[in-house]
């Protein structure tokens, strides 16, 4: 599902984030990706997500060489993906169940299947009363399993997530994981990026691991 | 049947499908004809959700819809201006008249005989006769020196006969003033008067009047583009963050111009609204003033309004203006915001 070939990342300025990557995830895989801050996990991540292009390399999703990718392409690319930021980026101006529609309305969804969505994904997360709030009166937690929210809620094939604890209590990075699993659970390709080793530990799912750019994937 | 709604089953096929399929291609949960009912849906729901966006800061959207208005309204009243002007001197034209003045003295006899000459030119259409005495009257009517000419005893205005040429013979200077040259050797003719050069003044200053409004108009338009180029830069900024998760979710450009397209949009009809109605209302201000004006002068001249086609094209042109405003500042600003 995700396959990237003698990936290297190299930024203007000549800052070398990623030297020759190699990483491959079957669909239903679920992986960490750990390594000290600065070592080219966000990197990684936008390289799937098309927010950067590889400066040499190729990678493959879902059978699809990314380099090919027209610019008018991106979009549609990315519905594929569900993404989770450590900073949620959510809106402030609308509500919970808006926030979360956001994937189906720029895909076009009908408005009827938008509300039995967003409601199962609000389920999922445990945040079924909340759809109507707005995400600026709930906790870090709970603003946190909204973007999750958002990024199942046209159930992607991948799911990516960056830091997507780094501001949590232990038991509810736990629970988050545990989320995280169940979509594994159901065929999605779920990768996270954390530095969070002691979660990794205990989850006893594949790690891979970045040190200045180089990876180095671990025996399960 | 997990919790999320779709059995595993179910997902895996879907999986295989997507691995056939390729990446980047419409999703196959979303039928075609479903594409066009959502982007026809999206279209309402961005069309009101601007409108409604225009009354959360409605001090700021005002002063944009009364600068556009300004700007639209500026060119729109020269243009009823010079339009009644044109108006008017066609009033003029079509009656042009040559006023043959006879002596003072002559005998009525006489007068009658020149009447019947002229009658008898080809190139004379209608001949009208006002009497001395009923020349004294009309100028003791209008002119207020009633009094003065009283105290002269005798009538000091002469008869006089008024001409109209020939339809044909209107637009034609040269034979007017051939016309003008014969009537003159006429015995017994005092003075014959024509008043053309004024009019043709007229026309060039009319015409003068109409490339003003062209180039007050084209400026003032250039003027409204980058009044609404400007504000959907500020909404476009003010919304950055919103854009920046769109797009990471997968919306594309058009989705993301869309809102602002209609915003501009907006602002360009409600300007046009309102600059016709600035114009109507000052027309009704000034109609009476113009009544009055109007019947000193003798005339039936009365300001061209705009009426509801006036209306019409000023939100098409407003709409029009408001849109490509808002296409320049889109094109320029949100292909820039990438994440």
């Amino acid at each position: 599902m995700i396959r990237f070939d003698n990936v290297s990342k190299r930024y203007e300025g000549g800052f070398e984030a990623l030297k020759g990557v190699n990483l491959a995830m079957d669909a239903g895989e679920m992986a960490f990706l750990t390594g000290h801050s600065g070592a080219g996990k966000s990197t990684l991540l936008k390289l799937i997500m098309l927010m950067e292009r590889p400066s040499r390399g190729q990678l493959l999703i879902n059978g699809k060489n990314l380099s090919r990718l027209h610019r008018s392409q991106i979009a549609y690319y990315r519905r594929h993906l569900g993404v989770v930021f450590q900073d949620h980026q959510l809106l402030f101006d609308r509500s919970v169940f808006d926030n979360i529609a956001l994937p189906l309305l720029v895909s076009g969804y009908q408005q009827r299947d938008i509300g039995r969505r967003v409601r199962a994904a609000l389920d999922k997360v445990g945040l079924l009363n909340k759809e109507k709030s707005n995400p600026m009166q709930l906790s870090g937690g709970e603003q946190q399993r909204v973007g999750i929210a958002r990024a199942v809620v046209h159930k992607p094939r991948i799911l990516l997530a960056d830091e997507p604890t780094g501001n949590l209590d232990p038991q509810l990075s736990a629970e988050i994981m545990a989320l995280f699993r169940d979509f594994c659970g159901v065929g999605v390709t779920v990768l996270i990026a954390t530095h969070d080793i002691d979660l990794v530990g205990r989850m006893g799912e594949r790690v891979v691991t970045l040190n200045n750019g180089v990876l180095t994937t671990e025996p399960q | 049947m997990n919790r999320f709604g779709r059995s595993r089953a179910s997902v895996v096929k879907a999986a295989k499908t997507v691995k056939e399929g390729p990446v980047g291609a419409v999703q196959s949960t979303v039928r075609f004809s479903e594409r066009i009912e959502s982007w026809w849906r999206n279209h309402r729901s961005n069309a009101r959700e601007s409108l409604l966006r225009l009354t959360v800061e409605p001090v700021q959207s005002l002063m944009t819809i009364l600068v556009i208005a300004i700007a639209m309204a500026l060119p729109a009243a020269l243009i009823v201006a010079v339009s009644s002007l044109q108006q008017l001197s066609g009033n003029w034209q079509n009656s042009a008249r040559i006023s043959v003045f006879m002596h003072v003295d002559a005998a009525p006899d006489v007068v009658q005989r020149l009447q019947d000459t002229v009658r008898a030119m080809p190139q004379i259409e209608q001949v009208t006769y006002i009497s001395p005495q009923a020349a004294l009257e009309e100028f003791q009517l209008a002119s207020g020196f009633g009094e003065a000419l009283s105290l002269l005893g005798t009538n000091p205005l002469p008869a006089v006969l008024l001409l109209s040429p020939r339809a044909d013979l209107i637009n034609d200077i040269s034979g007017l003033s051939a016309l003008v040259d014969d009537l003159e050797q006429i015995s017994g003719i005092d003075g014959v008067q024509l008043d053309m050069q004024w009019l043709q003044r007229m026309q060039h200053i009319l015409e003068m009047g109409q490339r003003v409004v062209i180039l007050v108009g084209f400026t003032l338009a250039l003027g409204v583009l980058l009044v609404v180029g400007n504000t959907i830069r500020l909404a476009i900024e003010s919304r950055r963050s919103e854009i920046l998760v769109v797009k990471l979710v997968g919306g594309t450009n058009a989705f993301v111009r869309r809102p602002f397209l209609y915003t501009g949009l907006w602002y360009g009809l409600f300007g046009g609204m309102v600059a016709w109605a600035g114009v109507v209302l000052g027309g009704f201000w000034l109609a009476s003033t113009v009544a009055v004006l109007a019947n000193l002068y003798q005339s039936d001249f009365a300001l061209v309004g705009l009426d509801f086609r006036g209306l019409l094209v000023m939100m098409i042109l407003g709409g029009t203006l408001g849109l490509l405003g808002a296409a320049l500042a889109v094109g320029r600003h949100i292909a820039r915001i990438e994440p």
